[in-house]
């Protein structure tokens, strides 16, 4: 079985780390074995490293569910203990519709914010073996996950412009 | 000034990352001073609640047929407070305004502590204030009766959804910053922080979802306080009552929270500025952009506040034409003139002449807003509800008692407290924002 290695490398351009993405994808590495790190977000064309993500849809589920649940209790609060009304109603949607919309937009933000938890692994239960780079200022750091030889990915990293590339094995 | 003070993101990161850190460091004796003044006359206006929970709702000015007075006030003031933060920074946010990077933090602490002292009104007003969770609805087993149909109901409602937003989105932005921070000196700082951050290590999935989740909550947090505060005009507006029964309410109070909150938001900033030493982040440039705006609103105002009176002077309905007289003619008019001279006349001139237009100039013209938002709302409230409609009953005058002033002022003393605790955790303006960003470049 191959053994699995980590290359930390140090950049000091963006396009440089495109290219090294772009050349590490050439040469057979998968998204999962990619990792930047940097102290601010780092933006790439379409196609170097894309992060696909559900959080728009989880929201708009959350907004269903919200309001439909929102609703839903609204209805059975008021069926449940019947006042007279004098000929009114009991339930209207015209006297929900704000709880509706407000326990809608509730939905939406309790799910955007439980999906970005979730997505972005802060609150998953995390490879503990993978080394963190600490990044210097001013830098990004690429973190490629190896099974096998590291000579080649190496030489791709500093052919792409990395001013160091370090070799790490799982904790 | 040099070309780095006009454009602070092109300083050194270093020096910025120092900058913005340093005001968490040292508590100086001007800083306990400052905390100190504030809690004095949060603990007085905490004692005169006591007062009213103990003797009863008799202790304020409010009597037959006032019944809403200087606590419904406070809390449309406060909840239109609140508006300058989450929603301006929304707009900016979207908008990808790039002047927004020193302001938006600032913006949402406002509103994330507005909401919170606004939210108190309600229950203060109760005056049974240990019964507040009969507004919470849930399905009635012990006789209650929720009523949903109650603009009331619809405030608790709002409030939550917004004060969730609100923290959610305080939050948010905060977790990169909190995460160059867990490795403070000072323990119980440190364990704040990484607790805070969440094990954040800057990875690229982290910054894509970070980043994803602000957008779409830009986009939520917008529709909800355009709904907050039209929530809150409703309260007044489903009431058929003289000068409150209005379509234009909502758009009307949405309007004036804008404006209180931007003019909340220009005195904070020119405070932070001062207080912290953050001239070269918070410029001129940035107090330029915000007073356009602050007039542009002034305007706007100005605008609703004309077509709400000139339809009811136009319409002569006799319930309506007495309220209207007592707010520009008789009791209130001096109120209501001070309203205009202040929201509009003073700001039309301080902010519209380029030549007037400065820092100083903005926060004069700020602190007059805020006073001139505070009359609008009592200029609201308290005139239709002393001016009866049935020749049988008696009208009366509404003076706010020494309780209702005491709790206002501690609401303005809480305000500062929260900020002031604020700032001395958190870096008051987003250190890893400031950074060029690199979709920024590509434009």
């Amino acid at each position: 079985m191959a053994s699995l290695s980590y290359l930390l490398s140090e950049f000091r351009d963006k396009n440089a780390v495109a290219d090294a993405i772009r050349a590490l994808r050439a040469a057979g590495a998968g998204d999962a074995d990619i990792d930047l790190f940097s102290e601010e977000p780092v933006e790439f064309p379409r196609g170097v490293l894309d992060r696909p993500s559900h959080m728009s849809l989880v929201s708009v589920l959350g907004a269903i569910v919200g309001g439909v649940g929102g609703t839903a209790f609204v209805w059975y609060a008021q069926t449940n203990y019947a006042v007279p009304t004098g000929g009114m109603p009991v339930f209207s949607f015209w006297g929900t519709g704000v709880i509706t919309y407000e326990l809608t937009m509730l939905g939406a933000v309790l799910a955007t914010f439980g999906y970005f938890l979730w997505e972005s692994g802060l609150i998953r239960k995390r490879d503990k073996s993978a080394p963190v780079p600490v990044v210097p200022p001013e830098c990004i750091c690429l973190r490629v996950r190896v099974s096998g030889d590291v000579a080649a990915p190496t030489a791709l990293l500093r052919q792409a412009g990395a001013i160091s590339v370090e070799k790490k094995v799982p904790a | 000034m040099s070309g780095n003070a006009n454009q602070p993101e092109l300083l050194p990161y270093g020096k910025i990352r120092e900058d913005l850190f340093r005001p968490l460091s040292g508590m100086t004796q001007k800083y306990f001073a400052a905390i100190l003044i504030p809690l004095l006359i949060i603990m007085f206006g905490a004692y005169a609640w006591t007062v009213q929970l103990r003797t009863g709702m008799g202790v304020t000015g409010l009597q037959r047929p006032v019944f809403w007075g200087f606590y419904i006030v406070d809390f449309v003031f406060w909840i239109g407070i609140s508006h300058a933060g989450t929603l301006i920074s929304a707009i900016l946010r979207l908008t990808d305004a790039g002047w927004r990077k020193p302001i938006t933090r600032a913006a949402e602490a406002i509103t994330l502590f507005a909401l919170m002292i606004g939210g108190m009104f309600p229950i203060i007003h109760l005056g049974r204030a240990w019964y507040f969770y009969w507004l919470i609805p849930y399905p009635n087993m012990r006789l209650l009766w929720p009523n949903f149909r109650s603009p009331l109901l619809w405030d608790l409602t709002a409030i939550v959804t917004y004060m969730t937003g609100s923290a959610i989105y305080l939050y948010l932005p905060l977790i990169p910053d909190v995460a160059q921070l867990a490795e403070h000196s000072v323990p119980w700082r440190r364990k704040l922080y990484r607790m805070l951050s969440l094990g954040w290590t800057g990875s690229d999935k982290e910054w894509h979802s970070l980043e994803r989740a602000m957008k779409l909550m830009a986009g939520i947090i917008l529709a909800v306080a355009v709904s907050v505060h039209t929530v809150v005009a409703w309260d007044f507006s489903m009431a058929i009552a003289p000068m409150w029964h209005s379509t234009i309410f909502g758009p009307y109070f949405v309007v004036g929270a804008i404006f209180s909150g931007l003019a909340g938001l220009m005195i904070v900033m020119a405070a932070i500025r001062k207080l912290m030493g953050l001239e070269q982040y918070l410029t001129r440039h940035h107090f330029d952009n915000l007073a356009k705006l602050l007039l542009l609103m002034s305007i706007l105002w100005l605008y609703f506040t004309f077509a709400e009176h000139l339809t009811v002077w136009y319409g002569n309905d006799p319930s309506e034409m007495a309220v209207f007289g007592a707010r520009t003619r008789a009791r209130f008019a001096g109120l209501f003139w001070l309203m205009v001279v202040v929201n509009f006349v003073i700001p039309f001139v301080l902010l519209g002449i380029r030549k007037l237009r400065s820092i100083t100039s903005g926060v004069i013209a700020s602190f007059g807003i805020l006073l001139g938002m505070f009359l609008e709302r009592y200029i609201i409230v308290v005139p239709t509800l002393s001016t009866t409609r049935l020749a049988a009953a008696t009208s009366s005058s509404y003076t706010p008692s020494w309780v209702e002033l005491a709790i206002t002022a501690a609401t303005f003393a809480a305000m500062i407290f929260l900020y002031l605790i604020f700032s001395k955790l958190f870096p008051i303006i987003a250190v890893w924002e400031f950074k060029p960003h690199p979709h920024e470049d590509e434009v």
